[in-house]
């Protein structure tokens, strides 16, 4: 009986370490706003140190690239917010459970919804620096470099100031995968796993930002004509790049960390990962019910969409367990009509709605 | 959606006020029948129908935004509705719109082209009727083929709201007739002899020369001018071993008066083209030293530097 006692104490120790080492994110800049690169002038050591949720690597990357931390922050923002879209009528709906973690415990398991999290945030990352050289805000990186396409037309000009994806891609994979370049798990340990998983899912992330930009022009001849056009690289509208990751998501593939110190596919039938997908190492937890230890939030209290036969509808999102109806007034400005010069003037309608929640 | 701002014009307050005496009338302490959306300083709300852009901001409408500057209210928001990102590039983009304004095909043209160019700032886009963009393209695009334009791709009247959240003249101005077509003078021939104008048209053409007139003749329905003692103030397309024999053409002007071509003793000013093969011409002035305006011209002439796309685009 002591010996369990030891080893009881021993496994409690040990959850408590994991839980200390993980429990925060540099998510956590996009719920406390970055300051102004002004503010950093007046000492770069103490604020670099204050922002939560930093690890000892991104620490330096901060006292080094201060002005970046404002995009890092605006990227991590755009991220969760995509996230929060794509699984919107998800039992597990993104939500932000505190300031430090972000996410919760949620994280803690290496499920698809965290490979998710982990892709989408790396890649708001690298659209927010990306778009912040374009716009001139940081003195490291200015417009894109990148050569003019082989299959533009001769006749149109490749110029102006694209969106500098290449120090995006690069930048993002600096500070998103230091955090994880700077721990030391055993060969072949689960806490390996995971940081393996996690470096695949921010470079799949990164990846879909980068290969979605595309060339954008603009027609600016004489006139509105096109006899003149000029065009530059441009990203990919966030909303296609989460599209595309929730595409991963639906295919991500189920892994497992072998004694060499890498990932392999738990099911060998199945095809090989590439750098752009995404993988997970432990099954997802039940949302269906608030769950302290695994951080899940439940569905009791969430909308439902009573007609739907999909993941939103009543009966898949409240797991059975029924809903309660209310009715709710919605007021809302219509007939608007545009009046010279200039003001829209709008009725008010207000209208009685069926609403369903998850008992 | 909820109740959003609410602030009346003054139009719209004075019918919001006799709404309310009305409603007063008849119950005492009824709530607003009408919510309204007016001028918005700040318009963080703002979704513009491009995902990918700068915050839009509202901003003066500069003086030197010749377009817009008069259209009848004062702030604009930025980037505009034809994506145009810097006040560099509306005015430069805008400025050869304005050679087309001052033609006054439509009523509408300037309300029309400002509610693009020059957006109102309101809490989101509201973009031209699509009956007005008819009307104005329909009066307009044929004044604009004397000069060798179509109607653009980027105010293609298709893409344009059919309700009643959108810009638009009250409907009576943007209805009157035309002018008779019999009497119309020929566009190219039709200016304002102002320096300013002469200016933006200056910019807006693709070469400019000074010139003596030999003959004029008509030729496939076009008038065909033939040039003498010919000096280059803008080269643009022509080439200096075609300049020798340059033929310039009056685009279906073979019928309408030019009241600059019934003396050709003097010099001209002369800008235009080329499209295709023909060079032709867009505005005439006669080179009028004594003529005040015409003097300012040429004394702004030799420090103004057009905007390019490269140096907005920067």
């Amino acid at each position: 009986m002591p010996s369990l006692l030891l080893l009881f104490t021993a496994a409690l120790l040990s959850s408590w370490a994991q839980l200390l080492t993980d429990a925060n994110s540099w998510w956590s800049l996009a719920l406390n706003p970055v300051q102004r690169p002004e503010m950093f002038i007046i000492g770069a050591q103490p604020v670099c140190s204050q922002l939560p949720g930093l690890s000892p690597g991104q620490r330096k990357l901060c006292q080094l690239y201060q002005e970046h931390m404002a995009y890092i922050g605006e990227g991590a923002k755009t991220g969760i917010k995509e996230c929060q879209h794509q699984f919107r009528q998800r039992r597990w709906n993104c939500s932000t459970a505190d300031n430090a973690s972000v996410f919760g415990r949620v994280m803690q398991i290496g499920s698809r919804e965290t490979a998710f999290t982990h892709a989408v945030s790396a890649a708001g990352v690298v659209n927010a620096i990306s778009r912040a050289c374009r716009e001139g805000e940081l003195s490291t990186c200015g417009c894109s470099r990148t050569a003019r396409p082989k299959d533009l037309p001769r006749d149109w000009l490749w110029g102006g100031c694209g969106d500098n994806v290449e120090y995006g891609y690069r930048f993002a994979k600096e500070f998103v995968d230091a955090r994880e370049r700077e721990k030391n798990f055993a060969k072949g340990s689960e806490e390996q796993g995971r940081v393996l998983m996690n470096l695949q899912n921010n470079e799949a992330g990164r990846r879909a930002v980068y290969k979605m930009a595309d060339v954008a022009c603009k027609c600016h001849g004489v006139s509105g004509s096109c006899s003149l056009k000029t065009c530059w690289l441009q990203l990919a509208e966030f909303r296609k790049v989460g599209d595309r990751l929730k595409e991963k998501y639906d295919s991500a593939a189920a892994m497992r960390v072998t004694r060499k110190g890498r990932l392999e596919l738990v099911n060998s039938r199945f095809t090989q990962p590439t750098p752009e997908d995404l993988v997970y190492v432990d099954p997802s937890p039940d949302y269906c019910l608030r769950n302290e230890s695994t951080g899940s939030l439940g569905t009791q209290g969430r909308l439902c969409n009573k007609t739907s036969e999909g993941m939103d509808g009543c009966e898949l999102m409240c797991c059975g367990r029924g809903y309660n109806q209310f009715k709710s007034v919605q007021v809302e400005r219509c007939h608007c009509k545009f009046h010279w010069c200039c003001f829209v003037r709008c009725k008010k309608c207000t209208e009685i709605v069926d609403q369903y929640i998850c008992k | 959606m909820g109740i959003g701002r609410s602030e009346g014009g003054r139009r719209g307050a004075a019918l919001g006020v006799l709404l309310a005496l009305g409603a007063a009338l008849l119950a005492v302490g009824s709530a607003s029948e009408y919510d309204y959306v007016s001028f918005q300083s700040d318009i963080g709300p703002y979704q513009s129908g491009r995902f990918y852009t700068k915050p839009p901001q509202c901003v003066d409408i500069p003086a030197d935004l010749r377009l817009c500057h008069n259209v009848g209210y004062k702030k604009m928001v930025l980037p505009n509705l034809l994506e145009h990102e810097t006040m560099a590039e509306v005015k430069q983009q805008a400025s050869s719109w304005v050679p087309l304004l001052n033609k006054n095909c439509h009523a509408g043209t300037q309300v029309f082209l400002c509610s693009l160019f020059a957006p109102v700032c309101l809490d989101r886009p509201i973009y031209p009727c699509r009956w007005l963009c008819e009307a104005v393209r329909d009066s307009c695009e044929p004044v604009m083929q004397f000069f060798g334009f179509y109607w653009p791709e980027m105010l293609k009247c298709d893409k344009f709201p059919e309700g009643d959240v959108c810009i638009a003249m009250t409907p009576p101005n943007a209805t009157e007739a035309s002018k008779p077509q019999g009497t119309t003078v020929c566009p190219p021939c039709d200016n304002e002899l102002k320096s300013e104008a002469i200016i933006e048209h200056l910019c807006a053409s693709e070469f400019a020369l000074r010139m003596k007139i030999k003959e004029v003749k008509k030729e496939n329905g076009d008038k065909k001018i033939v040039p003498k003692k010919k000096k280059p103030l803008k080269l643009g397309p022509i080439k200096k071993k075609d300049l020798k024999k340059l033929v310039l053409y009056l685009k279906n002007g073979a019928d309408c008066p030019c009241h600059q071509l019934d003396n050709l003793s003097h010099h001209f000013l002369i800008m235009g083209r080329k499209v295709k093969s023909q060079y032709l011409l867009t505005a005439i002035h006669k080179w009028d030293k004594k003529n005040k305006e015409f003097k300012n011209f040429m004394k702004k002439m030799k420090n103004h530097e057009c905007p390019t796309f490269q140096s907005v685009f920067k």
